[in-house]
């Protein structure tokens, strides 16, 4: 196999980065959004939030994929085929995130909050140095796995017309017939991606503050 | 008075929105010109039509589809997807036309609209260089053929097996460059598809593929597809009209010559397609 070949590999490898941290980071918010519906315990916040968790979670990536890119535009939304891979990546991980997320605040224990109510803390400052470090703290390795997660099912948005790393390596493997050294290396791409995630996750998550070690 | 003027804002706008997208569904034809582009949807798996050699995206379509834009005075931007995803997207408006090419049948000509022909789409057998037990279309009985999924050839295949006295184990593969993958690690007996196409692979990779002769089946043609309805048609008559220039001065011919060795006869439009 050529330089050459594994150039485009790493080539296509920049979009498959790109997307899933582009829809992790998307996800995240829309995540906290969403956990924070949940919540809230108003029937009007939560229901729509339990709606858009059990679609986004029950339906496959795939499908939801190819729903965003060829039913949107019959209601007049056209949606190029990028925008259609990160929509779908960020909502469909924002479901996932967010049920970490809520598991990570629901999982604060009482007892703290309660001090921190008699020591005369504010809601927000409450929210600001109790809760929010502490569950950032309890979810942040669900959130590094998610990443993960995300990066290996970015290789799903060939369908939607994008040429990442495994849609590259296929259309090599076609045209070189070459397959084994080509998924070999494309597999070791990933690899080396995703153990740079699983490393700076342990970096970032060693800074963090909340529960003592 | 503020949420009055608000709405009445939206609502403006809301018609604006509504005009300009009537205006663009109207006449395709006007909008491609005016983008400056237009868009062709394919699978870059394909060979010799359209593929990937070493990451360039090449092939026959390339070639006509630049000299098409030539014609129309307009770039070309193209949209690759899996091929079992092209028709629905097709369909949803991801682009204006698919190169493909897709054999020419019955069945689709109800639904799309195709360019004239740019090549022959009768449908052979790919085998392994040196496998002696496949020597006419007929030997293929009760062997694993590959063939690409949702195509006209799966079709072709299903019928030719039919008449066997023992059936083709037909496998789908979801483009055919991953069959001919299989055929080479000897996974497979033989693929389907058509002519030009396997006429092609095993001139790229003599000594390990050979085409099996003759072809076998109903006469077929290759064309690119469009929509039917009345707001393309002044588009698709202009591909239609662009395609024909390029056949009647010989650079058609020239570029058949250039990817499939050969130039042949492809009759100006198919009118009543043999399946």
């Amino acid at each position: 196999m050529s330089i050459k070949l594994f150039e485009l590999l790493l080539q296509a490898s920049i979009y498959t980065v790109t997307i899933s941290v582009v829809s992790i980071l998307i996800g995240f918010a829309i995540a906290i959004v969403i956990s924070a519906m949940l919540l809230s315990r108003q029937r009007l916040f939560v229901l729509p939030a339990q709606i858009f968790i059990s679609f986004f979670r029950g339906a496959p990536l795939l499908v939801q994929l190819l729903l965003i890119y060829n039913l949107l535009p019959v209601i007049g939304i056209n949606v190029p085929s990028i925008v259609a891979a990160v929509v779908g990546l960020s909502l469909c991980t924002a479901a996932y995130q967010a049920e970490n997320l809520r598991g990570g605040f629901a999982s604060v224990p009482a007892g703290l909050v309660e001090s921190a109510e008699m020591v005369g803390m504010t809601p927000i400052q409450i929210f600001r140095r109790i809760r929010a470090p502490i569950a950032l703290r309890l979810t942040f390795q669900a959130l590094v796995n998610e990443a993960i997660l995300i990066l290996k099912a970015s290789s799903l948005v060939s369908v939607v017309g994008i040429v990442e790393l495994t849609r590259m390596a296929q259309d090599l493997a076609g045209s070189t017939f070459l397959p084994l050294e080509i998924f070999a290396s494309a597999g070791l791409i990933y690899l080396v991606i995703n153990w740079i995630v699983a490393l700076a996750g342990g970096l970032i998550e060693r800074s963090l503050p909340g529960v003592p070690r | 008075m503020k949420a009055n003027s608000l709405l009445k804002g939206l609502v403006g706008a809301a018609f604006l929105l509504g005009a300009a997208v009537s205006a663009h569904a109207a006449d395709t034809l006007a909008a491609v010109k005016a983008a400056g582009t237009l868009k062709v949807g394919t699978e870059t798996a394909f060979a010799p039509f359209d593929y990937i050699d070493a990451g360039e995206h090449t092939g026959l379509n390339v070639d006509l589809f630049a000299e098409i834009g030539k014609e129309l005075g307009v770039k070309i931007e193209w949209v690759a997807l899996p091929w079992d995803g092209v028709f629905p997207a097709l369909e949803a408006g991801k682009f204006d036309v698919v190169a493909g090419p897709a054999t020419i049948t019955k069945k689709r000509m109800e639904r799309y609209r195709f360019t004239p022909p740019i090549a022959e789409a009768t449908i052979a057998i790919l085998k392994k260089a040196g496998d002696t037990t496949i020597s006419k279309p007929e030997d293929i009985a009760g062997k694993t053929i590959g063939v690409g999924k949702a195509t006209a050839q799966l079709d072709q295949l299903k019928e030719f097996s039919a008449t066997l006295p023992t059936k083709v184990d037909v496998r789908e593969y979801p483009a055919f460059t991953e069959s001919y993958a299989d055929l080479a690690a000897g996974r497979i007996a033989g693929v389907a598809n058509s002519l030009p196409n396997i006429a092609f692979v095993a001139s790229q990779r003599k000594g390990t593929f050979e085409v099996v002769l003759p072809p076998f089946g109903k006469k077929s043609y290759f064309g690119f597809i469009g929509l039917k309805d009345a707001d393309h048609a002044p588009l698709m008559d202009a591909i239609d009209a662009a395609m024909l220039k390029i056949k009647a001065d010989g650079r058609m011919a020239e570029l058949q010559k250039k990817w499939f060795g050969a130039s042949f006869d492809t009759p100006d439009a198919v009118k009543d397609p043999a399946f």
